[in-house]
């Protein structure tokens, strides 16, 4: 009936956080598995275009680049030279943080990322980037949204649950982008960090209540809000202050501090146990179309700032995951919707571009580079751009593939298309099917119980995959009431009367288990 | 004392708090009507209406047969003045009351820039009847239309109405109300609900006495085995003809016992003069309306204040024929309705969110003349009320709906746990969801159609749109009464139309583009109406959207 279509589409259209309400029966505590050895991909987005020219720098075509951006080019014999390469390629001197991880094996540059047909348009090219979409279609889901959609099919519905009782996803500092979307769904939670802690509201509106009525008003509107939202709860319950060890973190007015801030809390978050998959955060201003660097003085300026800060707080987040002993569960990776062009401007600047390095960081990475230098031609104008060597999505299926452990269909599937993918993080770790398949199973109702509530008796009816089934009713102390089934039964779907005439009025839970398969429903006895 | 007159100014927030108290929601076209007008000119325009509705018309049908279902009433035409024959089939009962609360959401949706559909609400509320309960479909549209025709009216006038109405009868048992077993199921329920309020000082003799006055009405369905449309008689062998004595509450009044064929009307007439010669029927009906459409809660001095010198008001109308809108007029332009303590300190009703942002939004209604399709989407709309709380024409019980009597929380009773991710769903639905009509159609313009919020179209009712600070500024305005930081705007601004980027220049350019060509082969510019769709959404996950 068309009643119930539209309102299921609206679930679809909830962000998350208001998926049904479960039951907070403290008897599940024990029954949930928190030891995850879930990995973890920290997605930093670089929002505004960064300069990959002055960023992975090609020393063996310094000639060409000082001919054609020399007000903004850095001094050759002050690029930080990157190990193993031959001197050919080095990083900004604002770099030291991610060339220690270089020298230590935890980075890898992709070279020459971007895709044909490239768009300037910061809007449209930004969303190609989130979606995986090619540069003539327009679509309506993220690339990590559709593999959120993937990996927990039945979500929203039915979430959260004992197989993943937390957030899919958290976007830091930003509501939820088309990235993380799929057809209208947000597959995460948004949080906005403050300096002092953590900001649940979940949405940007964070002005300070005023002292009247109106205010008190919104301030019951917004404690309501907040009881409701169980991922505020669990994340609440996760962000753990002794979880980040590392005094690397730049703070107040330093560099990167706000990115240092968010990073902070997925540390946190990912020591305090939470299973979210994906963190997204961002870090914004890469839009350097004048002054990127100061004028005489190219190492200094607001792209040296920016990649400082960069630098700095990906080091700093990497050392903190190694000394809370989690980092081989976490892969980073930078991406930004474009280049800029290997001609600056006469505003000390460069404008937009197109292919461009990105960076890969994690103790899990491939280290090293990945494609080549970028070939400086001899003859660039102001129009001349630099050409893709690698499509970013083959960059998307290396992480599926490799670290999600995506087989190749799903991988195609997530991006709607093959691309090859490339070799970027060590294969060997995936991790065991089972936890896959509990993912695919989450939020699946495996029992029935009806009438509920109800007055003397009930029916519970269940689909057995065959093997040792379990069926107990508990009462709301926790106490075994009932046991309905304890053997054997065949596969198929099977009903059985729950008879509570002896018992007094009030809730009790059903439990059903068969192997690792478990699930409780709440139900009433009344009158 | 009179109620205090507001003369403070009257610019665009206080019209917007009265427009969103007095309509459903308040749209970029209410406010461009009103411009400019005085307090004055704006509430004589608000309460000037008549009940000039077209009935609901029969567009149910059974897989595209339009005579499958209620044969005797062409597909098309009303349904309203056709007695249902059988009475008894309930698939005719259940598609005749679908079509009615479906045309009453059409009611809503479509309303005029008037007092009507609000006042009709607020009587639903305060005298209702329970769609499932009465269960026959001509009298609830018939009960609804008295209340819309008399909702501004004269209140002893419409409860006299009311008393003898079929489904009021139906709901309360009126109709098995007979000297020989009294029913008091009705008389309670007028002196506790309707006037003096529960506790004001009438006694349970009162309600027994109130029962016996009561006995004798009727309802005939049929004239000789052939059905009809119901009408309200009056049987006097079952009318106790004895006098009826009152308590000191009511100055210990006897009303005189009749018997005759008028016995029912008189004696109800003189129930109801007892009734209003008593201060606290005015006091009730005056804090029922202060309830709806000002505050929740009553302070001891707004009882002073405000609620004595409007139930003075009253009293002094009692024979007005146009009592309400007078006292209504008072409430509604007097210094406590603009004052801090009112704006912006109410809980939205699910009606009010709901419709509020269909009008507000334009969310697009087919025409009626494609009145399968109108009925669907109106259909989509009334379930929509339904999920995020309030079920029109289905209050939980005879007192109507707690949020307008139950102490101390009062509207904050709208919003808990489960209702507040409802709502909040509800209004991501509102843009982000589509209504379609199916194929099997009677008439096939009413099939397979698409009907979605079109933000684009809805900017282009703003000032400037291409300006994204102008743009935030006046979706803040219309969407919130709460001020809204510089910093919170800048963030909307910057997260949704600038893409994350800076520069005001790239929302301004993509949106230019996209309006002057909505097929445009700019991709970016193909990104406007989803990047509406975003920030709009966001913005309609602050808790600010749920009060007014």
């Amino acid at each position: 009936m068309r009643r119930r279509s539209f309102i299921r589409s609206l679930s679809a259209a909830s962000v998350g956080g208001f998926a049904v309400r479960g039951f907070g029966n403290p008897m599940l505590g024990p029954l949930l598995d928190r030891a995850a050895e879930d990995r973890v991909l920290v997605i930093v987005q670089l929002y505004g275009g960064n300069d990959g020219l002055n960023t992975v720098i090609p020393l063996d075509q310094y000639g060409n680049l000082s001919s054609v951006r020399s007000n903004v080019l850095i001094p050759e014999g002050q690029v930080l030279p990157l190990q193993g390469l031959g001197g050919a390629t080095g990083l900004h001197p604002s770099m030291s943080g991610m060339r220690s991880l270089w020298d230590s094996g935890k980075l890898s540059i992709v070279q020459g990322v971007g895709y044909p047909d490239p768009d300037f348009s910061h809007f449209r090219s930004t969303d190609i980037w989130e979606t995986g979409a090619n540069s003539d279609e327009l679509l309506d889901s993220g690339w990590t949204g559709r593999y959120l959609h993937q990996e927990y099919p039945n979500y929203p519905l039915g979430f959260p649950n004992e197989t993943m009782p937390d957030p899919l996803a958290i976007r830091i500092g930003a509501p939820v982008t088309i990235g993380l979307q799929h057809l209208g769904v947000a597959m995460g939670a948004s949080i906005y960090n403050t300096q002092d802690g953590l900001d649940l509201t979940g949405n940007a509106f964070t002005d300070p209540v005023t002292m009247d009525c109106k205010g008190s008003a919104l301030d019951f509107a917004r404690q309501v809000q907040r009881q409701a939202d169980l991922y505020g709860d669990v994340i609440e319950g996760a962000a753990q202050p002794g979880c980040n060890l590392s005094s690397l973190y730049p703070i107040g007015s330093q560099p990167g501090a706000e990115l240092a801030n968010a990073l902070k809390i997925v540390a946190q978050l990912i020591c305090g146990g939470l299973k979210t998959k994906i963190y997204w955060v961002s870090m914004d201003g890469f839009d350097t179309h004048a002054q990127q660097v100061v004028g005489g003085s190219p190492t200094l300026g607001a792209h040296a700032d920016l990649l400082q800060g960069l630098s700095d707080s990906v080091h700093a987040f990497q050392d903190d995951l190694q000394l809370l002993g989690i980092d081989d569960r976490v892969l980073g990776m930078t991406f930004s919707e474009f280049g800029r062009r290997i001609k600056s401007n006469a505003s000390v600047g460069t404008d937009h571009g197109t292919a461009a390095p990105l960076f890969l960081f994690g103790s899990q990475v491939i280290p090293g580079m990945v494609g080549n230098n970028p070939d400086i031609p001899a003859d660039v104008t102001y129009e001349t751009n630099l050409p893709m060597q690698h499509d970013f999505r083959s960059v998307y299926a290396g992480v599926l593939r490799d670290w999600f452990c995506l087989e190749p269909t799903e991988v195609d599937e997530v991006l709607l298309d093959t691309y090859v993918p490339l070799a970027l993080v060590d294969p060997a770790g995936c991790m065991g099917t089972s936890v896959h398949d509990l993912n695919q199973e989450a939020g699946n109702s495996l029992l029935e119980v009806f009438p509920n509530p109800f007055v003397e008796n009930t029916t519970v009816r269940f689909d057995s995959s065959g093997g040792r089934v379990v069926l107990q009713v508990f009462d709301a102390a926790g106490q075994v009431v009932r046991k309905l089934v304890n053997q054997e039964l065949p596969v198929g779907q099977h009903t059985v009367v729950c008879d509570l005439s002896d018992q007094p009025a009030g809730s009790y839970f059903c439990r059903l288990q068969m192997g690792t398969k478990q699930q409780v429903k709440s139900m009433v006895k009344v009158r | 004392m009179p109620l205090v007159p507001y003369t403070g100014p009257f610019g665009r927030a206080q019209l917007l708090h009265l427009l969103r108290r007095s309509l459903f929601g308040a749209t970029p076209a209410d406010l461009a009507h009103f411009d400019g007008l005085s307090l004055d000119a704006v509430i004589d325009e608000l309460l000037t209406f008549t009940n000039d509705t077209a009935p609901p018309v029969k567009s149910y049908a059974v897989g595209g047969d339009p005579n499958a279902l209620d044969p005797s009433v062409p597909f098309g035409t009303t349904w309203v003045d056709t007695p249902r024959d059988p009475p008894d089939d309930t698939d005719v009962i259940q598609a005749r009351l679908v079509s009615w609360a479906a045309w009453w959401m059409r009611q809503l949706t479509g309303q005029q820039r008037n007092l009507r559909e609000k006042l009709t609400l607020f009587w639903h509320d305060h005298m209702p009847t329970q769609l499932g309960v009465v269960f026959h479909s001509e009298a609830s549209y018939r009960m609804q239309q008295l209340l819309r025709t008399q909702c501004g009216g004269n209140f002893r006038q419409l409860i006299h109405d009311v008393t003898v109405e079929p489904a009021m009868l139906i709901y309360l048992n009126g109709r098995y109300n007979v000297s020989f077993a009294p029913d008091e199921n009705y008389g309670r329920e007028l002196f506790e609900l309707f006037t003096c309020g529960h506790g004001s000082g009438y006694t349970e003799g009162d309600v027994q006495a109130a029962a016996r006055v009561l006995t004798g009405w009727g309802i005939q369905e049929d004239i000789d085995g052939t059905p009809i449309l119901p009408q309200t008689i009056f049987r006097p062998l079952f009318h106790t003809a004895t006098d009826k004595q009152f308590s000191a509450f009511f100055n210990n009044t006897v009303i005189t016992g009749q018997s005759g064929a008028d016995a029912g009307e008189v004696e109800l007439n003189a129930l109801l003069d007892m009734i209003m010669a008593q201060e606290a029927c005015s006091l009730s009906i005056c804090r029922a309306l202060y309830r709806f459409f000002v505050h929740g809660d009553i302070a001891p001095e707004v009882e002073t204040d405000v609620i004595q010198p409007l139930a003075e008001l009253f009293r002094q109308e009692q024979s007005a024929p146009d009592q309400i809108r007078t006292v209504l007029r008072a409430l509604l332009t007097s210094t406590h309705f603009f004052s801090d303590d009112v704006i912006g300190c109410m809980v939205k009703s699910p009606a009010d969110l709901v419709i509020g942002d269909i009008r507000m939004f334009g969310f697009p209604l087919p025409d009626t003349a494609l009145n399968e399709a109108d009925l669907q989407v109106h259909l989509e709309f009334y379930w929509l009320v339904s999920y995020a709380g309030q079920t029109l024409a289905e209050p939980p019980n005879v007192a109507g709906w707690p949020a307008y009597y139950l102490h101390p929380a009062y509207d904050r009773l709208w919003l808990d746990t489960a209702t507040f991710p409802a709502r909040n769903n509800a209004l991501l639905g509102l843009i982000y969801s589509t209504i379609e009509t199916p194929s099997d159609t009677v008439l096939p313009a009413s099939a397979d159609l698409s009907f979605r919020t079109d933000l684009v179209a809805f900017t282009q009712e703003l000032q400037n749109p291409s300006n994204p600070n102008a743009l935030i500024d006046q979706l803040v305005e219309l969407m919130y009464v709460h001020p809204i930081s510089p910093a919170v705007k800048q963030q909307l601004k910057q997260a949704y139309l600038l893409f994350g980027q800076t520069n005001d220049i790239y929302w301004s350019d993509a949106y230019e583009l996209y309006v002057a060509d909505p097929n445009t082969t700019s991709m970016t510019a193909q990104l406007v109406p989803d990047i509406l769709r975003w920030l709009v959404g966001d913005m309609q996950k602050a808790a600010e959207r749920h009060l007014y």
